[in-house]
């Protein structure tokens, strides 16, 4: 194994060289990649970028090159799971507080602040990465990323409770009977998702 | 009633409807005042035991009704427990559901409790509060009730992201027969007035930015398949009038699931049309996305779907005469004519072949479904196509899912021929091919 010692100078470089060299979305591509779970995606970065300087920003649109099409996946894979975290992402109201939990493969906390910012303006909310330990907080409209070892969570008040349950009720209500398809629900709904959705823990 | 039971019969008597998705299309900007925002693509929440998407609180005002449509669990005439909401506790639900992430908003229809305007009024008090009160900017659809007035019908589109106004049944004979009350006149009066009422109103907001949003997400429909006997030609021809003439973002088809046991509806033991409803909406996808016309995927002298194959493949397979499409010189449009490229796929296609041309695996690693693609492109590896037998390329383009469907007939009034191949036990793979083999018109 070779291990290369991080030169902040020449990191620096090559991070502004990108934009001239290869285009703005070369750059959004890497830092995606690199926020993404994809193995080894130093390397698989560093094979792209040697194109890029050589082709310019065409080769973005190379989107079936064997260098090019393996980061766009992993791109595609963490916008994807992000997207899908903007609708599963389940939050409770402690005291006023909301507070969610989730746990992604890929590091998606950073696509979900924005969003999340611009759904609740005037509320303060607590969203935590059990994989990555990072929390995100919203408090009197500012936003702040910290990590976070570990969050304890006290138990639930009775009006929360009442929420939960009535959400849990419309939930097992909406399924037609004699269209059961637990397959279908599976391929849309991973089972990865459910711990942290408060209508799917208790069909573990 | 307390709120649980409530939420538990409205829920039940609402869950029919089939529309389910959001849309970002509105307009509606959270100036940081209120709670609540849209999001462009749509955002499914969770999916149904039943593999359906869930987005939002999808539920009746009231399922008290004085009409006695045939079809409907919650006609007059049918011992059901009865529920409503007050408007205050609806607005109430809904926002604590958005708060919670569980939806992207209120998905709100009603039985006709007294009156259509009665019922409209009661739906609009739901939606001032939620705006109003509670400065809700998340997605609202609501559904407008047939024979309301114009102006109860404008007041809910100044409130509501999408409107709709279901259409019911394929046919006004149909309508007739089993819907009585609702006549024809009844639904498409206010499908024209939110059609037009949306166009001006985007022509005012070019000029004025502050007027007020009229149904930023359009109009939509829905129709019950399998409770009458209109083909699916007429069906597809149907919504693709509504879509011209309408300028509908959506129709729904929804399978009939019998509800109620009635003379003129098919039987209880009779199973739902699933792969029909399924096959309607991949032809509906043709229509809106793959521009295809509908006389293009049926015709009055084929006027059923293939139960083997989806409607794309099936065009496909007999339209030889437009293949092979070369991937590095054709346009959008005929590229979306292959079986296994889809608008993503071409989209990339026309993207990459910029810089060189394009090999089966460049296209593989594009999302090209090469299984079923290759028959039909000249590509680098393949410049003069691929000579395979029709056995092959029927095998290829099979359905998997026409044989998850089992015993299922596709149409209760489908034509002779197809029934012995589907009733009974499943068709086998072999015999499937044989059936798809035999049907095709040329030599390929």
């Amino acid at each position: 194994m070779h291990i290369v010692a991080t030169d902040r100078e020449k990191a620096e470089r090559v991070r502004a060289s990108i934009p001239e060299k290869i285009g703005l979305e070369a750059l959004t591509l890497v830092e995606d990649v690199f926020l993404s779970c994809m193995s080894d995606r130093e390397l698989a970065l560093l094979r792209f970028l040697r194109l890029g300087y050589r082709a310019g920003p065409v080769v973005l649109s190379m989107h079936g090159h064997p260098r090019v099409a393996p980061v766009l996946g992993a791109q595609r894979a963490l916008l994807g799971e992000a997207h899908l975290y903007k609708g599963f992402t389940r939050f409770a109201d402690y005291g006023g507080t909301l507070v969610g939990i989730i746990q992604p493969k890929n590091c998606v906390l950073p696509h979900l602040a924005r969003h999340f910012a611009l759904r609740y303006p005037n509320e303060d909310f607590l969203l935590y990465d059990k994989t990555y330990h990072l929390a995100l907080s919203h408090r009197g409209h500012v936003l702040d990323l910290q990590p976070v070892d570990s969050l304890q969570l006290a138990p639930i008040d009775e009006r929360e409770a009442r929420y939960q349950a009535l959400w849990k009720q419309f939930y097992r209500t909406i399924a037609i009977e004699g269209r059961e398809n637990p397959r279908c629900r599976m391929t849309h709904l991973p089972k990865r998702y459910w711990a942290e959705m408060v209508e799917m823990r208790e069909l573990f | 009633m307390d709120l649980m039971r409530k939420l538990a019969i409205l829920t039940e008597s609402a869950k029919y409807d089939a529309a389910c998705t959001s849309s970002g299309a509105s307009a509606r900007q959270n100036r940081g005042d209120g709670i609540g925002s849209t999001i462009a693509a749509g955002c499914c929440h969770t999916f149904s035991a039943d593999g359906r998407c869930v987005t939002l609180l999808k539920v009746l005002m009231s399922n008290e009704c004085v009409y006695d449509c045939r079809y409907c669990v919650n006609r007059r005439s049918n011992e059901v427990e009865r529920a409503s909401f007050t408007p205050r506790e609806l607005a109430e639900l809904t926002l604590e559901f958005y708060r919670r992430n569980y939806i992207e908003g209120l998905f709100l229809s009603s039985g006709v409790c007294g009156s259509p305007d009665g019922t409209m009024e009661r739906m609009i008090r739901t939606l001032e509060l939620l705006r109003y009160d509670h400065r809700f900017y998340g997605y609202i659809h609501a559904k407008a009730i047939p024979g309301a007035s114009p102006e109860l019908v404008e007041r809910m589109g100044l409130l509501a992201d999408r409107l709709s106004v279901n259409i019911e049944l394929p046919s006004e004979a149909s309508l007739r027969l089993l819907a009585p009350h609702k006549t024809r006149a009844a639904i498409l009066g206010p499908m024209a007035q939110i059609a037009r009422t949306a166009r001006q109103n985007r022509q005012e907001l070019v000029r004025y930015r502050h007027t007020p949003v009229f149904a930023a997400a359009g109009q939509a429909t829905q129709m019950i398949i399998g409770a009458t006997p209109e083909s699916d030609y007429q069906i597809l021809r149907l919504a693709e009038g509504l879509y011209r003439k309408y300028a509908l973002k959506r129709v729904f088809y929804s399978a009939y699931i019998p509800a109620v046991a009635d003379s003129l509806l098919p039987t209880p033991d009779q199973k739902p049309p699933l792969l029909r409803e399924h096959r309607l909406y991949q032809a509906d996808f043709l229509l809106r996305q793959y521009h295809f016309a509908a006389d293009e995927v049926l015709s009055a002298e084929h006027p059923h779907f293939s139960p083997y194959l989806d409607p794309k493949c099936s065009w496909a397979l007999y339209h030889p005469q437009h293949f092979p499409v070369d991937v590095q010189t054709a346009d959008y449009r005929t590229l979306l004519r292959v079986p296994g490229i889809g608008p993503k796929s071409a989209r990339r296609i026309l993207d990459a072949r910029r810089a060189g041309s394009l090999s089966n695996a460049d296209l593989g690693r594009m999302g090209v479904v090469l299984r079923r693609a290759r028959y039909f492109i000249l590509t680098r590896d393949q410049p003069t196509g691929v000579k395979l037998g029709r056995e092959a390329i029927a095998r290829a383009l099979l359905d998997p899912a026409a044989f998850s469907h089992g015993a299922e007939q596709l149409s209760l009034f489908a034509p002779p021929r197809l029934e012995p191949a589907i009733s009974g036990a499943a068709p086998t793979l072999p015999e499937a091919v044989e059936e798809v083999i035999a049907s095709l018109p040329h030599p390929l």
